[in-house]
């Protein structure tokens, strides 16, 4: 470290060498609206967790720039420390600055995938990943031998006999003997002058929790809403964008973007609002692109969600559905899109159910993507911190609007024996519909 | 041991701390240090050469007390949200960070006060409490991420000060681990202290008598009813006159913040909080109390700023209107970060009645410079903030801002006030010290700064400048980040 000696009149100067070229990890013009404030810092589920700077976003932004000029080589602390990342965003909101970290993080995860040889389970384990989710048809051939196995009740041999490096995917999975969540008519055919809207029906999602896909259709329905279908659905392409791989995920874009355009102007959702989000920066993904800018733009401008198109229709709800019920901000729901009254005021708006705000509501369960199949020890602490949260609440229902946030918790909830039932906004909003308790 | 006699770092001492604190809570190398070279104070730089991330009062003693037999110099670090480079390492090569000591040990409500670790965050205190309608009352716009024993070490201040004291009339009793390892309880639970207040020694000493570990603090009962006005005006100087009118009336409001139009031209960007893009100046202005005596006081402190020239005056019509305002206002600072690529936050302080003058002085300054200067403070208290716009990358227009900022230091002491009302001295502002302190002062504050810390490696070179200013000795590791 060079010292420079100081006098009393003048600042002290050590001019900072310029010899080397920007490294191209992130768009260095982004990386100074991060004013070094920390103020983002305890709204980081990683620094709630280890407490040490590099995990914040604010060390994790001034390692993308140490990266950027030069000043520091891509070494494994650099990779782990932004790998650890969850992408939650929950920084986004708490940063005064407008810090565009999505952005940021996101290319920096490009860089390092580019420059970066993996060990070869981790490459083994991201090319599963990456070959597996966005394709439902694939993800059902793998969970066949786990129904199976469910249906002759040996789950608890088979994770008995699994390394505990597959214990916690396994656990992921819900069991058979989960009641089936309740499905809504299907929607029938409304008024042509009705507003549209149409739900991406996801990739995991459509497997493991698709009462949610059928039930945000039905509550739209009944809202008023003219629900409309996509022909053919693809990946959102978040999964490509948290593991750097942008080629695949503009990919995926275009061809959804095709999808929606063909369907005028329905407002778009998903029950899973980390595609919400990701549809949402369609526009930003394809900035560059001749053809797809101003398509991603306008389809990214129309991602909407539940909460708030049930409220717009100004939805009654006529039966009494009672229930002590708490509300988890989804990350991608809360600091993506900005939604957090929205569902707490449709919740509200229920005869009989009894809102109880959860502490740190919107801090990361730590599914994050298929961050709980990459870092498991971290994915662990942090769903146990919310499992400790809402048991503290005393509800019996804990309401979310992400499936990924759902399976997480729930399978926490099951390692404790905790009955609260985990469940999607839109399969509650059906309960409650029904008047199901009443 | 003679002072600035301080050892370097041998990996013998390291293996050694790794024996006491274990591997997780020892972090060595280069990548991971760097996130550690600054605080939010960025114009000066300096990764230490080895981080400490201990988990109690007993392992940071058990690491005072070798770092003592080996003569190694130290700095702590809460969460580094300081502004003045509290905890930048100049001479010390290990730092000590507070942030794992986040428990909350005790709430007395009968008793009003509350013992926590030094490395809670402040905002949760007064979370913790608030159920009971009570809250911490020092409230730095950092609340959300700063420590209470970062608090402590600077004398934290806030918006709410002005009513309800800053960090040192809040703080009861201290838990403190000085330089040779010793934990020494200082002051206590009650009220009333007896013989010299070691307390107040402590809190404002930046650090440099050890760590502090743990604190008592005192709850305040929050007001049952609060009114919050918004005034509008052509410019600062009415504004300013405003704060004198009310606070000569005999009024003491909770809080009274100004932001001017570049602030505000900041903040709108930032948050739509519904502030007049085309004002020259808006004072926030909140007043708390009895609910049946605050609405009268309220239209009172409206007609005060309307005949000193306000334009209009708004009242927040509910906790939402409140709550807008006030996130506006918390995080002003940030929110600049959106009208260029760095800032430098000073902080002084004139007397009230000579707001207009400091603001006019501060306006010349920006010209002189060519530099934009925008200023949101607590008016109330005389405490200003203005905010000096800069690009790093610009080593011309760094020096400029640097060189402002002084300017702007020295009109404040020239007009009877003082180089900082909250921020602290840091490395930025050691060198201004004998502009407010005789060389005797400094050797008396010196001496005191000797009873904890005999050997001065509770983060040298912080605070009291070296005598004759002979600072290359003093600071050898320090390098502006230009």
């Amino acid at each position: 470290m060079a010292s420079a000696p100081k006098s009393d009149s003048s600042p002290p100067v050590a001019q900072r060498p310029r010899a080397r070229p920007l490294r191209d990890v992130v768009d260095y013009e982004l990386l100074f609206d991060c004013v070094h404030c920390g103020l983002c810092l305890e709204a980081c589920p990683t620094y709630v967790v280890t407490r040490a700077e590099m995990d914040s976003p604010r060390g994790r932004v001034y390692l993308m720039k140490a990266l950027a000029e030069g000043a520091l080589d891509l070494d494994a602390d650099a990779v782990r420390h932004l790998d650890l990342c969850l992408e939650c965003r929950g920084c986004e909101t708490a940063c005064p600055s407008g810090v565009r970290y999505g952005k940021l993080i996101e290319r920096a995860r490009e860089y390092v995938e580019r420059n970066v040889r993996r060990p070869w389970r981790e490459r083994i384990r991201n090319r599963l990943i990456a070959a597996l989710f966005p394709y439902p048809a694939r993800l059902r051939i793998l969970l066949t031998p786990i129904t199976a196995a469910d249906r002759l009740g040996m789950r608890p041999l088979i994770r008995k006999l699994a390394p505990a490096a597959m214990r916690d995917w396994l656990d992921l999975i819900p069991p058979r003997a989960a009641p089936p969540p309740m499905v809504l008519a299907p929607p029938s055919a409304a008024s042509a002058a009705a507003p549209a809207a149409v739900v991406h029906h996801g990739c995991v999602a459509k497997v493991l929790t698709n009462a949610e896909n059928l039930n945000t259709e039905g509550a739209l329905a009944a809202a008023g809403y003219r629900v409309a279908r996509m022909g053919r659905t693809v990946c959102c392409g978040a999964l490509d964008l948290h593991h750097g791989n942008f080629a695949r995920a503009k990919q995926f874009a275009r061809a959804n973007i095709r999808e929606f355009q063909r369907l005028g102007d329905a407002a778009i959702l998903s029950a899973a609002s980390g595609c919400a989000a990701a549809i949402a920066a369609y526009g930003d993904l394809l900035a560059d692109d001749p053809e797809f800018a101003a398509p991603a733009r306008e389809v990214s401008a129309r991602v909407a969600d539940l909460g708030t198109l049930m409220l717009a229709r100004d939805y009654r709800f006529t039966r009494e559905f009672r229930a002590a019920v708490t509300y988890h901000d989804s990350c991608h729901l809360a600091h993506g899109l900005g939604v957090r009254e929205a569902p707490r005021q449709l919740l509200r708006a229920i005869p009989g159910v009894t809102l109880i705000e959860l502490n740190e509501a919107d801090l990361c369960c730590g599914s994050a993507g298929s961050y709980n199949l990459t870092e498991r020890a971290m994915a662990r602490e942090l769903v146990r911190r919310k499992a400790d949260n809402i048991l503290a609440t005393g509800a019996d229902y804990v309401v979310l609007g992400n499936p990924g946030c759902e399976l997480q918790i729930a399978a926490e909830l099951r390692r404790r024996g905790a009955p609260v039932r985990v469940i999607h906004l839109a399969d509650f909003l059906a309960l409650a519909i029904r008047g199901a308790n009443a | 041991m003679p002072t600035g006699a301080h050892a370097s770092l041998d990996s013998a001492t390291v293996a050694e701390l790794r024996a006491i604190l274990g591997d997780d809570a020892i972090v060595s190398r280069p990548t991971e240090l760097k996130v550690y070279e600054c605080d939010g104070w960025t114009i000066e730089k300096n990764a230490p050469e080895l981080l400490l991330r201990p988990r109690s009062a007993a392992e940071i003693s058990a690491v005072l007390k070798l770092l003592d037999r080996r003569a190694i110099a130290f700095v702590p670090r809460g969460a580094g949200t300081g502004l003045s480079g509290g905890c930048l390492p100049v001479g010390a090569p290990v730092m000590i960070c507070t942030s794992r000591l986040n428990r909350i040990l005790a709430i007395d409500y009968a008793n009003r006060r509350v013992e926590v670790e030094s490395g809670v965050v402040n905002l949760h205190v007064s979370n913790a409490v608030r159920g009971r309608g009570f809250f911490y009352a020092p409230d730095p716009s950092s609340q959300m991420a700063c420590t209470i024993g970062g608090n402590i070490a600077e004398n934290s201040g806030g918006p709410h000060t002005l009513k309800y004291g800053v960090t040192t009339n809040h703080v009861l009793g201290l838990e403190i681990v000085l330089p040779d390892g010793e934990i020494a309880e200082l002051g206590g639970p009650t009220e009333e202290r007896l013989g010299y207040d070691l307390v107040g020694a402590i809190v404002g000493a930046e650090g440099t008598a050890g760590i502090v570990t743990r604190a008592t603090l005192r709850l305040t009962r929050e007001p049952e009813a609060r009114r919050t006005l918004l005034a509008i005006f052509a410019d600062v100087e009415a504004a300013t006159r405003a704060v004198s009118a009310i606070i000569a009336s005999g009024v003491i409001p909770g809080a009274i913040e100004m932001m001017d139009q570049l602030i505000i031209e900041a903040v709108e960007a930032a948050f739509h909080a519904g502030l007049p893009r085309d004002a020259g100046a808006v004072l926030i202005i909140e007043l708390d109390g009895i609910a049946a005596a605050l609405d009268a006081e309220a239209r009172a402190v409206g007609e005060l700023a309307r005949s000193s020239g306000a334009r209009e005056v708004r009242f927040a019509r509910d906790e939402a209107e409140r709550a807008t305002l006030w996130k506006a206002r918390k995080r002003a600072f940030g929110a600049v970060g959106r009208l260029a690529p760095n800032y430098a936050t000073q902080d002084g302080v004139v007397p009230r009645t000579r707001l207009p003058e400091i603001l006019r002085e501060i306006a010349q300054i920006a010209r002189r410079h060519a530099l934009r200067i925008g200023n949101v403070f607590h008016a109330g208290d005389g405490n200003i903030h203005p905010i000096v716009l800069y690009d790093e990358r610009d080593p011309d227009e760094t020096r400029r801002a640097i060189a402002a900022g002084r300017e702007i230091l020295r009109a404040c002491v020239a007009m009877g006030g003082s180089l900082t009302g909250e921020h602290g001295i840091g490395v930025e502002k050691i060198s201004e010290m004998p502009l407010i302190f005789s060389p005797d002062d400094l050797i008396v504050m010196s001496e005191l700064r000797r009873v904890f810390d005999p050997a001065q490696r509770a983060n040298p070179n912080k605070v009291i400048p070296a005598p004759g200013g002979c600072v290359e000795v003093a600071a050898p590791r320090r390098q502006a980040a230009l």
